[in-house]
């Protein structure tokens, strides 16, 4: 029996879910970030880390295609049995719910340095967490369905960044490798965070209705997002001179200020209040996976009510805690460790156990 | 209270509603003075039932009875009486012979004879005889047809529903002349018995969700419903929704095309509009027109009416933050001549946007309920002091005159009455937020506004679909019109089991 046909995802939900998850801060920061190891040879850094993210799904998908109707949380204790199960669970709760706290964090952060300087951050905090409860209570079809919604809806920007070729350098690309080959491996495991958000595939995997799909899906998924990074560091790097880029914290956002149309300027305003939506999807996936989390591991069916505590946590403490720039490079730091320990170390580790564990089953059942 | 009550029930001779009920139970006795008393007692204080007594030529009594103003009477007279009181060789067994009338019931029973009588049949009895014959004979006043002031057209039909049922089915049968489009009727409403007609086409029409309107129909337990609106709020998924889930229209060619898509119309009797389900948000930004217009003209169109949406909801709100919030995103040169118009300005912008808005919505309500030479004379009144005295007297900016009129236009430009109205209330609150929190306001506004469409049905099915869930083939009737020939199949958007709906090389779908 199917535990969860009520709240089937098709393959394009599926797809946009984890790229919208994964298009979030890298799409700000990366290009620094890049830039700070590997100069103006990042891309290249971020190719690698796509291959990375990609290998890392397809060894996801194989491990859920031998459970292919238990989420990770099921999984979990099947495998390592009760006690050590869920120690993992808690692990992922933490790791999902310290990323969607940290994501919440940066975006009032970043909100209140380019926006709102005046306003008490967990006014903007209360105002961001409406949308996202209301969304992250009703389940994996309708965010499902609201990642399809936020890519329509912020298609508009991509191209806005087109302005940013009008003072391209495209020599500044050049020459490639110009410190060989060292400086853009060490970039890779500054590229691979932005990519996270493709482990969440443990836990859609069994909502995906057309299962034969989930290659492709998260394939494209990723292609989507590594285009869109592509596209971003390419022209940013162009833009600035290679050692202005590493000036500026979120370098996308003063491409964007230095726009001017004739009856429009300070575009970075409109861009990064919209940037909220694409940010709130990068947030909510998290949260839902959290309070999915703490529903199954206290044995509960709806997740709605783990959802409310969280946010009701998050809002309160909001109220004593004012995001500042060293706190948050600290708090993205561990983030960035977490995300390469569950979305990269785990699956690796996980996946070969359970291909031993299976294999010694079978072995068990047929001797 | 109460002596007074019992005072007044005691004079009855059916003592209370469920005497009544018993005798409607009941079947008719075959002695017609038992009859006639029992119908005395039963239509108390109706002086429009008419009773006819008359001889038939075998010599027994007969007694036709029917209301006043609900019947043709030129039938009642022609092709019932006179039939009856000619005709030499009548017995009980060949009546339907004898009377020249299309559709005669025999009838056993107290209740089904309420329910016709007032449905516009004459009831024959005969003494002797324990039956009595139901003989259809409506005929009540109603209007002719006419083009619908709402949904006008250029180049679609001019035919528009009227207030009978049995009209407006036939309106809607005249264009899909297949058996497949079937018809269930219910009776809603204990007091006003009113007839809804279901319409859908059976090969086409989910099952699943014909089953839901279905329950959702039978669990109305109401005294009146008077007219398409009060059904709309009695089936729909979500009460609190921002936007309409079904849509009411009043053309029948529009009924038909939605029919032939896979969704569901219910006409109400007595009211001259069909309720059509499960509908998307996007289908309410179609018109019939649409599709007599060249694609490319359609298309234009289409996008215009998209375009006029956002409009319609955020420019008063964009506005508002733009000058409150974020001056610095207008350049100089145009910010000074904002600010030169702004300058006598007493009020904050809120005020200022939430005066003309509302001036102008009050505008817009007194020139729909007044008579038309009235109307216009308030629509030259308003314009001028909206126009011009308001901003000459120094209280209102010329910008925000502007803001406001781009804005109703915009959404006057929206097809769907229903979808306007809600769109205009939504401009509201986006006003309000974006006076509090700007842009980021805004974004949020947007974004709550996002997450309540992702989650809306209608019947069960997505309402923002092809958006999300995303349905690539439904895109070609959506945002444009693609060609016709490009439209081979029929939106899945609307769960319809058959989806081709022109020929092509593969052979399924419409097959005869």
């Amino acid at each position: 029996m199917k535990k969860y046909a009520l709240n089937e995802i098709t393959t394009s939900q599926f797809i946009f879910f984890i790229y919208k998850t994964q298009v979030g801060m890298g799409i700000l920061t990366m290009p620094r970030i890049t830039a700070e190891e590997a100069g103006t040879d990042g891309w290249l850094s971020v190719i690698f880390g796509y291959f990375l993210a990609i290998f890392i799904s397809l060894v996801i998908i194989k491990v859920m295609e031998k459970y292919p109707e238990d989420t990770l949380f099921d999984l979990l204790p099947k495998v390592f049995g009760k006690w050590i199960g869920k120690l993992f669970i808690i692990g992922w709760i933490g790791y999902t719910g310290y990323f969607a706290i940290v994501l919440l964090l940066m975006t009032v952060f970043i909100i209140q340095v380019w926006i709102f300087p005046q306003t008490p951050s967990f006014l903007v905090m209360w105002l961001f967490l409406i949308p996202i409860y209301m969304i992250t209570r009703s389940g994996i079809r309708v965010i499902g369905r609201y990642a399809e919604f936020v890519y329509f809806i912020t298609l508009w920007m991509v191209p806005l960044l087109l302005f940013g070729l009008k003072d391209a350098h495209w020599l500044n690309l050049l020459p490639i490798l110009k410190e060989g080959w060292k400086p853009v491996l060490v970039a890779v495991q500054k590229t691979v965070v932005p990519f996270i958000g493709f482990e969440l595939a443990f836990i859609l995997y069994p909502f995906l209705k057309n299962k034969k799909s989930a290659f492709k899906g998260i394939i494209i998924a990723n292609t989507l997002t590594f285009l869109l990074y592509m596209y971003v560091i390419i022209i940013t790097y162009v833009y600035f001179s290679p050692d202005e880029i590493k000036e500026y914290t979120w370098p996308t956002l003063n491409i964007l200020k230095s726009i001017e149309l004739p009856f429009l300027e300070r575009f970075e305003i409109i861009f990064l209040s919209f940037y909220m939506i694409i940010l709130s999807m990068t947030i909510i996936p998290f949260l839902f996976t959290a309070a999915f989390g703490t529903s199954k591991l206290f044995g509960q069916k709806s997740h709605k009510i783990h959802v409310r505590i969280y946010i009701g946590v998050i809002a309160f403490f909001s109220i004593f805690y004012t995001p500042i720039g060293q706190n948050m490079e600290s708090l993205g730091k561990w983030a960035d460790y977490l995300g390469i320990g569950f979305g990269y170390a785990f699956p690796i580790l996980f996946g070969l156990y359970v291909f031993i564990y299976t294999k010694l089953k079978n072995r068990r059942l047929s001797a | 209270m109460k002596p007074f009550r019992r005072r007044k029930t005691n004079k009855k001779e059916i003592q209370s509603q469920q005497d009544a009920n018993i005798i409607l139970q009941s079947p008719f006795s075959s002695n017609i003075d038992v009859n006639v008393y029992i119908l005395e007692q039963l239509f108390k204080d109706i002086p429009d039932l008419v009773m006819r007594h008359f001889l038939l030529s075998t010599g027994s009594n007969a007694l036709l009875i029917y209301m006043k103003g609900l019947v043709d009477k030129e039938q009642v007279h022609l092709h019932v009486l006179r039939p009856l009181m000619n005709s030499n060789t009548i017995s009980h067994g060949n009546i339907e012979s004898v009377i020249s009338v299309g559709k005669i019931l025999k009838l056993e029973k107290w209740q089904k004879a309420e329910e016709l009588i007032f449905n516009g049949f004459s009831i024959l009895f005969i003494d002797g005889v324990p039956l009595a014959y139901a003989i259809e004979t409506k005929g009540w006043p109603q209007r002719a047809i006419e083009e619908p002031a709402t949904e006008s057209t250029i180049k679609g039909a001019h035919q528009g529903f009227i207030e009978t049922g049995v009209s407006n089915v036939a309106l809607v049968r005249r264009y899909i002349q297949n058996r497949e489009l079937k018809i269930k009727e219910f009776d809603v409403g204990r007091r006003s018995r009113t007839k809804l007609s279901v319409l859908y086409i059976e090969d086409l029409v989910h099952p699943e969700v014909l089953q839901e309107l279905e329950d959702r129909i039978q669990q109305i337990d109401i005294d009146a419903i008077l007219n398409t609106g009060e059904l709309e709020e009695l089936i729909e998924d979500n009460p609190f929704a921002l936007f309409p889930q079904s849509l009411t229209t009043e053309r029948p060619d529009g009924t038909a095309s939605h029919l032939l898509q896979g969704r569901i119309a219910i006409i109400v009797d007595g009211s001259p509009s069909a309720l059509i389900a499960p509908m998307t948000f996007t289908s309410f930004f179609q018109t019939v027109d649409d599709y007599s217009m060249r694609w490319t003209v359609a298309s234009f169109i289409r996008l215009l009416r998209f375009g006029a949406f956002f409009i319609a909801v955020l420019l008063p709100a964009l506005y508002i933050a733009s000058i409150s919030f974020h001056y610095e995103i207008i350049p100089v040169s145009l910010l000074i001549s904002v600010g030169e118009s702004r300058a006598v300005v007493p009020f904050p912008p809120i005020i200022e946007a939430l005066l003309m808005e509302l001036a102008l919505e009050m505008m817009r309500e007194a020139g729909l309920r007044l008579p038309a030479p009235v109307g216009q004379t308030v629509g030259i009144v308003g314009g001028i002091v909206i126009g011009q005295a308001a901003v000459e007297a120094g209280i209102v900016s010329n910008i925000m005159v502007i803001v406001v009129s781009i804005t109703a236009i915009s959404s006057f430009i929206i097809p769907n009455q229903d979808m306007a109205t809600h769109i205009r209330l939504l401009r509201f609150p986006f006003m309000l937020i974006s006076t509090l929190f700007g842009m980021v306001g805004i974004v949020i506004g947007i974004m709550i506004v996002m997450a309540h469409f992702v989650s809306l049905e209608s019947l069960g099915t997505p309402y923002g679909s092809p958006i999300a869930p995303l349905r690539l083939s439904d895109w070609k009737d959506n945002f444009i019109r693609f060609p016709r020939w490009a439209m081979v199949n029929r939106p899945i958007s609307a769960r319809t089991t058959q989806l081709k709906r022109q020929k092509s090389k593969r052979n399924r779908g419409d097959q005869k």
